[in-house]
């Protein structure tokens, strides 16, 4: 039996947004929406996170965070891409010190698309991540 | 008997006068190692003539008369203080021997020191021997490791004068007055064993001869006086009593009147011998000494005497007013520099307080003396003799190595000195962890205070818990510190490779004696230390050893398993690897971290102290008043008592 | 044999009371910010799932002192029942607290090690208490274990005002809530990131889980104690003594290190020593 579905915690990355997407995810944390009523826990802590949900393009400057959050989660483990400036670098795209989307620094499970992305969408977006975990536990396992 | 204590009294007081004129070093190491052998060897065969009796009496061999020969060593030893305090420019010292010269030449002169059974000089019973298994196996392992850490020593503090014959020839001649003190019975003659250890004591910690270190000699001298200035009036007093100068009489029993003054005074020898507040000043400064001395004298054998005599005391105190002050300063010290020692960084002094710590705890147990504190109070004797000696020679170890005695800076010492960290264990462990000694001697302690009416037993049982929280606290920092890993440099893998077979031959010893006392504590309490309570109280003490094996086994097997499972997988290595968190930014397992503008930087970790919540100088300070003043008040409920 | 019986026991029934104990607490915690909250059963999810993550950690020591952590803390509470001096008993409570500092602090990590020299404060700060709570416990029923405190006369609670108000402020403590869970908690967004716990992950973070419901269980032991005349009202005491530390947890913050230490230790000395001294010279 695996317990990932019903216990998937989650660790908030801003990398360069504007915070619009990072207010809609706090949000989610809210009595409106409630996130932990499935069990889901935001962290703050990459060691101890299933999920990590990363809002905002990635600059020159915080590649190195991100990789480093990445490397530093235990398996398994999924990134959600929250944002249009996650999925793909969004409206900072051609600025000067901007790589892109996340995909350019880790593997990047679950693009939710939205500028800002709705709750709703990001609830979506961590069940499908959910559903990655789990088939990623099955490989390893 | 007589012939193999007296052989352990002379032979090291030969021993100490040949090293003194032993200039070569091979030769005198050879003689070092020899003789400490040859010590071991007899205090074991003495205690195995003894077998596990209930107390013989003896005197010297031939039925020699000691009189003659008392009264001359301690002219010597008054001429000799009175000398070098001149030489020196200090003259409180002086004064001090001079009036306990006075004392023993009046008595003495005027006919007033009742004529001295030959056949009752020495009294050896259970505690005797644990105190001569104490000085005769430890003492000399302290010797072989001051051979390594005094060549070190020299080699890192070129600016003092090398004088080794005199520090091995002090040694000896310590030990010597040590076993006389431990196994004497006529009082007169245990104090003329109690000045050789004051004279040893001062001598040693001025060993560097610098301004510092001379004052603290002097400091320590000054305090160990007002002491023996107390030994002589009490002795003084006892001389008018019948049979009041034998040990074993005068304290056969609850004593009052005059007696009653002259325990008071024996008992405040016994406090400043063991640096109770408020004479602890004086073994914080003789933290200065070389460490091998602040192990045998100031941890493991010659604070005990004080002790060792407060224990004697207590069936002759118990219950009295005197016995409850006594009580209290033991505590309140315990309490006080618990409270100084979270406040403190250099590892030495922490060693130092805890020691103090350790003494008035068993003060406390000692003036209160049910037979079960007596028993806890031994029986720390015997963890606290181990575990602080180890604990002092593996910090001189470190010392002559990383060049530091800061707490802070033994970061990672499991990866850097794995051996040595340890041996830091064991002793840790054997100081405050239960199932040790001193554990069980603390719940001991809290069980029999509860039994104490009156605002007393509340002000024990309060000081009590709060004082052993404490010692959890500033073991708890030095435990992490030590218990951290990281991936060493190639130099830092060398550095343990330096480390001399003198100090491991004598560090592991002590490790392992840890940890036997710990797994027999069971036979130790039954055959020696709790039939020495019986005899002594008439009562045998009621332990939990004896009431709760289940919980005895359940601890002993934690301590067992729990470093073995820790021992395989520290060598079997399965788990992955992780950096630590560092919001990110790269960092790897040499505690170091990538920087947000480039470049890298070590992390180092400071840990928390009590500096945060109080001052350590202040408290140390309140302590040492309130201290003096139930001192003041123990020896006017003597007075009064007269 | 009893007596086995009870620990076993003890170690049997304290993990899923502890647990369900914490689920509950997140409901009610949930409920007061008007959330729903996960189901009652979370904290049991979250352990499972813990087990089945991969566990790294930086020292290879880490893991026998965690699990040396649970064991003992299992044992201290097999061992109170099943009638180890109560003093005792309290001894190896803190040597079994001690043993996750340890765990915490070997990794050298920066938010580990202040996690885990402020759990040390808090060792500190807490200790005293259950020592003066224990001697006291032990002085009023005359008796030293477990069931002879149960079975003695004595109302316990009656005698023991002052124990039972430092008992709410020190059990703050040891349940790591609000304003005294300075050393990690179990809410995001900290400065400490999870203190204590920011460097485990996977089985190793299970076991600290692990342990805290035991260590629920045994504080529950020790209202038991104090309500000595019935062990469901005991019980009883403690479940409105934990929803009353839910609600400071919602409506305090963190304080510092040294309030913690002073303010604790002052309730302790007033309330518990108070106490204390009331029964040496009042009492028998
Ligand atoms: S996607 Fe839109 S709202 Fe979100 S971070 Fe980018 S710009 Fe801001």
């Amino acid at each position: 039996m695996s317990f990932f579905s019903k216990s998937p915690w989650i660790f908030h990355y801003d990398a360069s947004s504007c915070n619009g997407c990072d207010i809609e995810v706090l949000a989610c944390l809210t009595p409106f929406y409630d996130l932990e009523r499935f069990g889901i826990v935001n962290t703050g802590n990459p060691k101890h996170a299933d999920i990590l949900l990363i809002t905002g393009s990635v600059n020159e400057r915080n590649i190195e965070i991100v990789q480093n959050l990445y490397r530093q989660m235990p398996d398994p483990k999924v990134v959600v891409a929250v944002g249009a400036c996650a999925c793909s670098g969004g409206i900072f795209a051609r600025a000067y010190n901007i790589q892109g989307g996340v995909d350019k620094v880790v593997p990047v499970d679950v693009y939710v698309p939205g500028c800002a992305a709705r709750p709703e969408s990001i609830i979506d977006g961590v069940v499908q991540g959910i559903a990655a975990l789990e088939q990623k536990r099955k490989k390893t396992a | 008997m007589s012939s193999l204590i007296s052989f352990l009294i002379a032979f090291p007081l030969l021993i100490g006068t040949l090293l003194l004129f032993t200039w070569w070093p091979k030769v005198r190491n050879l003689i070092v190692v020899a003789s400490c052998v040859a010590v071991a060897a007899v205090s074991i065969a003495t205690v195995i003539q003894f077998g596990n009796g209930n107390g013989v009496f003896f005197g010297l061999p031939g039925g020699v008369e000691p009189g003659a020969a008392l009264i001359v060593s301690e002219i010597a030893m008054t001429a000799f203080v009175v000398a070098i305090s001149i030489y020196n420019r200090r003259f409180f010292a002086p004064v001090l021997a001079l009036i306990q010269l006075g004392i023993a030449l009046y008595l003495e002169l005027a006919g007033k020191l009742p004529e001295a059974d030959p056949q009752r000089l020495f009294w050896f019973d259970r505690l005797s021997m644990v105190m001569v298994l104490v000085v005769g196996i430890i003492g000399p392992l302290i010797c072989i490791n001051a051979i390594g850490y005094m060549r070190d020593y020299h080699r890192s503090s070129p600016m003092v004068k090398g004088r080794r014959n005199v520090f091995f020839s002090l040694l000896f001649i310590f030990l010597a007055g040590m076993f006389g003190l431990v196994a004497s019975n006529y009082l007169p003659m245990m104090l003329v064993f109690w000045e050789v250890t004051t004279l040893c004591s001062f001598l040693l910690i001025g060993y560097s001869r610098t301004d510092e270190t001379i004052g603290y000699a002097f400091r320590a001298l000054n305090m160990n006086l007002i002491g023996g200035v107390g030994f002589s009036v009490a002795i003084a007093l006892l001389a008018e009593q019948p049979n009041g100068l034998d040990l074993a009489m005068l304290t056969s029993g609850p004593v009052s009147g005059v007696l009653l003054l002259a325990v008071a005074l024996l008992a405040l020898a016994g406090i400043t011998k063991s640096a109770q507040m408020p004479f602890s000043s004086w073994l914080l400064g003789a933290m200065y000494a070389p460490s091998p001395t602040s192990a045998l004298l100031h941890s493991s054998t010659m604070v005990k005497a004080g002790v060792f005599l407060l224990l004697r005391l207590s069936p002759a105190m118990a219950g009295s007013s005197v016995g409850y002050l006594v009580a209290f300063v033991g505590l309140l010290t315990f309490l006080f520099v618990s409270l100084v020692a979270g406040t403190e960084e250099n590892l030495k002094k922490v060693l130092a307080y805890s020691t103090i710590g350790s003494l008035g705890l068993i003060g406390g147990c000692a003036g209160i003396g049910t037979p079960e504190l007596v028993w806890a109070g031994v029986m720390i004797i015997i963890f606290h003799a181990m575990a602080k000696g180890l604990l002092f020679l593996t910090v001189g170890t470190l010392e002559n190595r990383l060049y530091t005695k800061n707490i802070e800076n033994f970061d990672a010492l499991l990866s850097l000195m794995p051996r040595v960290s340890v041996l830091m264990l064991v002793g840790i462990a054997g100081m405050f962890i239960a199932p040790f000694g001193i554990v069980i001697a603390k719940w001991a302690a809290i069980r029999a205070f509860l039994a104490v009416p009156g605002i007393a037993g509340a002000a024990l049982v309060t000081i009590m818990a709060f004082g052993s929280s404490l010692t959890i606290f500033y073991w708890g920092k030095l435990l992490i510190k030590i218990m951290s890993a990281r991936r060493q440099s190639d130099y830092e893998r060398s550095i343990e490779r330096r480390i001399s077979w003198y100090e491991w031959l004598s560090e592991a010893p002590l490790a392992i004696g840890v940890i036997a006392a710990t797994l027999l504590i069971g036979p130790l309490s039954d055959n020696v230390v709790g039939p020495w309570a019986t005899a002594a109280f008439s009562a045998a003490p009621r332990t939990f050893l004896t009431m709760d094996p289940a919980a005895l086994l359940i601890m002993m097997a934690a301590v067992v398993f729990l470093p073995a499972v820790a021992y395989w997988s520290w060598r079997h290595p399965n788990y992955d690897h992780a950096d630590f968190y560092a919001s990110g930014r790269s960092t790897n397992n040499a505690h170091v971290m990538g920087m947000a503008l480039g470049g890298i930087h070590r992390v180092s970790l400071r840990g928390y102290y009590l500096s945060g919540v109080l001052d350590g100088t202040l408290v140390f300070n309140a302590g040492t008043l309130a201290c003096a003043a139930t001192l003041l008040a123990m020896v006017t409920a003597g007075v009064v008592a007269r | 044999m009893t007596l086995a019986f009870y620990a076993l026991l003890f170690v049997i029934v304290a993990p899923v009371f502890g647990g369900l104990l914490a689920g509950a607490d997140r409901i009610v915690t949930a409920r007061m910010q008007s959330r729903v909250g996960p189901p009652l059963l979370q904290p049991f999810y979250d352990v499972g799932k813990l087990f089945q993550k991969q566990s790294r950690l930086l020292n290879p020591i880490q893991e026998p002192l965690l699990l040396g952590h649970v064991v003992m803390m299992a044992a201290t509470g097999a061992m109170m029942v099943s009638g180890t001096d109560l003093i005792l008993v309290t001894f190896v409570f803190a040597l079994a607290s001690l043993l996750l500092v340890l765990a915490a602090g070997s990794a050298y990590s920066p938010y580990s090690f202040a996690g885990a020299e402020r759990e040390l404060i808090v060792l500190l700060a807490s200790e005293p208490f259950f020592i003066l709570m224990m001697a006291a416990i032990c002085k009023v029923t005359d008796a030293s274990t477990f069931g002879a405190v149960l079975a003695s006369p004595t109302w316990v609670a009656f005698q023991l005002p002052g124990i039972l108000i430092a008992f709410l402020m020190v059990a703050t403590i040891k349940l790591r809530k609000s304003p005294f869970d300075i050393s990690t908690s179990h809410h995001a967004h900290q400065e400490l990131v999870s203190g204590l716990t920011s460097d485990m992950s996977g089985r190793l973070l299970a076991y600290v889980e692990l342990a805290h419901w035991y260590e629920s269980a045994l504080l529950c032991g020790f209202a038991v104690l104090l309500f000595n005349w019935s062990i469901p009202l005991g019980i009883g005491a403690f479940l409105v003594a934990y929803a009353a530390e839910v609600l400071v947890d919602n409506v305090t913050s963190r304080a510092k290190w040294q309030l913690v230490l002073r303010s604790t230790w002052v309730a302790t000395l007033l309330f518990a020593g108070g106490n204390v001294l009331a029964l040496f010279v009042v009492g028998r």
